[in-house]
């Protein structure tokens, strides 16, 4: 038994976050989103230092201990996407480091959005969906590798920290299907999993972010002669916001670490997209006013926590698929 | 005990309900600051008909009539959707007519009553939230003693940007003296020296920070005596309770919720209908421990800490509707300026302004369950 990360493992956070503190960070975040831009700069410098094809290059390298039974290094993509997420850093990281090189050998160009048959249908908004190059599907049993044209997406305005775009109408989606490669389902499996785990794994450095700036927030802002994070009823509810993130956090690392199986992601999902509410509220509640203002960092993480909550039918969707992985059964 | 209201009471609150006929599409609750000059053609509209005098006593060209009718007013008018209840009507109002002198009383009031002019409330600053006796604006007399002269910065004000007087509690003793060195004033908003800034907000509104350079305030402008401002504005804000979380906002939230699932399609689904049964219980909730304050009101009993369960109740009931809207709202819940995510990102706020649920709790442990601290 053992939580630490090994060596090789270590230098990797180590060397993302030296990456992130030069290119990312709450304010840049704030930036973009104000015109709901992509972070074409970060995307370039993650392929450039190597880590966007990370789960695959490290998986193929035979010679390193991360070669793991799925041909992918997934804990090692997963502590760089949640770096990332804690850097708030606006690339669509989770999709291109965690689900595309689970869905396919090949390389799929990014950025990447994901999302289901049923969002085609009914056209909503996605992450990164305006910007991005490649759209993959999750259909009944297939996955669609799309190409996207320029056309294809529309931006929409979204105050939930990410940049968000939709098809332009549920009609283009017949074509967009027939446009791109279609995978099998041994590829909707993989891209279940590895897409209901990267929201674990995002949520857990973002919840991790929101939590941090709030507690050094509550450890300098003084009320009634104190730090208000001395008060004690504020001490417990900050420490149960630590144990879910902390939890969240095992459980997501966990999970990637044994190549995602369904049981693990769903209960990590399930439990990490509900600790992202709790510690929204919390976080917001115990900041006060000027939590809701623009200007104090946090909403770059919280408002982020409820847009993760919205995808693959959210904590709902998670549970469901956690009974099923342990009982069987439909539904 | 009887719940409902008189008959003269009804035929008030279906009076009402036809008068916002004419503001059902206003939608200023939420961001007024992007609706004020309908808002306050519509409290305007209002003062025609004296509602905004409505509990004042007749002295003072009110109608005299008591909590239950305002509480019907401004019930209804969150139930539209259309405005909050004006500070000026209320606080400010109340504190002239108990504490005012009679110049005061003469030179405000009736502008008040005809919704000719609007008050921002100057109380928190940025050391001074939770604990407000910590306050340091300054306001000290100027050497001819004809004026106070106001020094410092108060944050959070809401709707300042639009309003035309400033209710300002200000430091006139030391600063040890807490609660006992405090002031009330009235300042002009295009006095020299004070500059209203935005602080551009979550819910696509703002607040403000008003920030008072060497501002000259008349001495007949402070309220009450000097250093005397504690009591008072604690006595205010008693006055406002029964109005400040009106329960048919939840209810309305409620309602909007269950028509959007309906529309989606979403009704018939087992586990939306378990939720909405929960959620449907702490709005029965947050309607009763309302009517629970406004017994209180009409008894002329201390109502705090009724005041004070009623505003926990409603806060949490108003973010577990937004909460649910959001979950079964799916990705299109996103979208900016969608009603859910409006819903979302408007309710964060209410567990905080009018006094944050920790003090309201604090205020239920020590004075309904005596547990000291
Ligand atoms: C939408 C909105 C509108 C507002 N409008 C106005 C206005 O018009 N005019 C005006 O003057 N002010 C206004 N305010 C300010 C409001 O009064 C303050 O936000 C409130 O008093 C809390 O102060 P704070 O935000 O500084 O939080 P803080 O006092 O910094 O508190 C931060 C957190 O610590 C908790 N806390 C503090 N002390 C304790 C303790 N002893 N024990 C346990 N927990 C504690 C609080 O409950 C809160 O959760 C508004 C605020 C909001 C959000």
């Amino acid at each position: 038994m053992d939580f630490e990360l090994n060596e090789d493992q270590q230098a990797i956070t180590e060397a993302i976050d030296r990456l992130l503190a030069q290119h990312a960070g709450a304010a840049r975040a704030i930036e973009l989103n104000r015109e709901g831009r992509y972070d074409e700069h970060l995307h370039e410098a993650l392929a450039a230092a190597g880590f966007s094809t990370i789960a695959t290059d490290l998986a193929s390298d035979h010679s390193s201990d991360l070669s793991r039974d799925k041909g992918l290094a997934g804990l090692e993509a997963a502590l760089i996407v949640e770096a990332i997420a804690r850097a708030g850093g606006v690339v669509a990281s989770a999709a291109q480091m965690l689900v595309a090189p689970a869905v396919s050998a090949a390389a799929i160009a990014g950025p990447i959005a994901l999302c289901t048959m049923d969002n085609l249908a009914k056209p909503v908004p996605l992450r990164f969906g305006a910007h991005a190059s490649t759209l993959l599907v999750l259909g009944y049993g297939d996955v669609h590798v799309i190409p996207l044209g320029s056309d294809d997406m529309e931006a929409v305005r979204s105050s939930f920290g990410y940049p968000m775009g939709r098809l332009r109408s549920a009609e283009r989606s017949h074509e967009l299907l027939s446009r791109g490669d279609t995978l099998g389902p041994q590829a909707a499996l993989a891209m279940t999993r590895w897409w209901r785990l990267s929201l674990a794994v995002e949520a857990v450095g973002t919840m991790d972010a929101a939590l941090q700036h709030t507690v050094d927030y509550l450890k300098q802002r003084r009320q009634f002669g104190r730090a208000i994070g001395s008060f004690q009823p504020i001490q417990h509810r900050l420490a149960l916001c630590a144990i879910q993130v902390e939890a969240s956090r095992w459980l997501a690392r966990e999970a990637a670490y044994h190549g995602a199986q369904d049981e693990a992601v769903a209960a990590a999902a399930a439990f990490a997209l509900n600790a992202a509410d709790q510690v929204f509220t919390e976080t917001h509640q115990m900041s006060g006013a000027i939590g809701f203002t623009c200007e104090f960092n946090l909403h770059v993480w919280s408002m982020r926590l409820l847009a993760l909550r919205q995808e693959l039918e959210g904590v709902g969707g998670a549970r469901r698929a956690l009974v099923r992985a342990r009982w069987g059964g439909g539904g | 005990m009887n719940t409902a209201f008189s008959k003269d009471e009804l035929a008030f609150q279906d009076e009402v309900r036809e008068f916002l006929g004419d503001y059902r599409e206003l939608d200023g609750f939420y961001c007024q600051g992007h609706k004020w000059p309908e808002v306050r053609a519509m409290f305007r509209a209002m003062a025609e008909k004296n509602w905004l005098a409505l509990s004042w006593p007749k002295a003072f060209g009110g109608m005299a009539l008591g909590p239950v009718y305002e509480f019907i007013l401004w019930n209804e008018v969150a139930y539209a959707r259309a405005a909050r209840n004006p500070l000026a009507a209320g606080i400010v109002a109340q504190t002239l007519i108990r504490y005012g002198s009679s110049a005061q009383q003469r030179d405000w009031l009736p502008r008040i009553r005809s919704g000719e002019i609007h008050f921002s409330l100057c109380y928190s600053e940025p050391e001074a939230g939770s604990d407000l006796a910590a306050l340091r604006l300054r306001a000290d007399k100027n050497a001819a003693g004809t004026h106070y002269v106001l020094n410092g910065q108060k944050c959070w004000q809401s709707y300042a940007q639009d309003m035309d007087y400033l209710w300002v509690l200000a430091r006139s003793g030391t600063q040890e003296s807490r609660g006992r060195g405090i002031s009330l004033f009235i300042c002009d908003k295009h006095a020299a020296g004070v500059t209203v800034s935005p602080l551009p907000t979550l819910d696509g509104d703002q607040l403000n920070e008003v920030f008072f350079d060497a501002v000259e305030v008349p001495l007949a402008q402070r309220v009450g005596e000097e250093n005397g401002a504690w009591p008072m504005i604690g006595e205010a804000l008693a006055d406002e309770r029964h109005i400040q979380f009106p329960p048919g906002r939840v209810r309305r939230d409620l309602e909007d919720m269950v028509a959007w699932l309906n529309a989606n399609g979403l009704g018939a689904d087992p586990v939306v209908r378990q939720r909405l049964a929960e959620l449907t219980v702490q709005v029965m909730e947050t309607e009763m421990l309302a009517l629970k304050v406004l017994e209180a009101m009409v008894k002329g009993v201390n109502a705090t800490v009724d005041a004070a369960m009623n505003k926990i109740s409603h806060t949490l009931a108003c973010q577990d509707i937004a909460r649910a809207v959001l979950d079964f709202g799916g990705p299109e819940a996103l979208v900016s300026g969608a009603r859910p995510e409006l819903l979302w990102r408007q309710t964060i706020t209410e567990t905080i302004g009018g006094g944050t649920s920790e003090i309201m709790r604090s205020v239920v442990s020590r004075q309904l369950l005596g547990l000291g601290g």
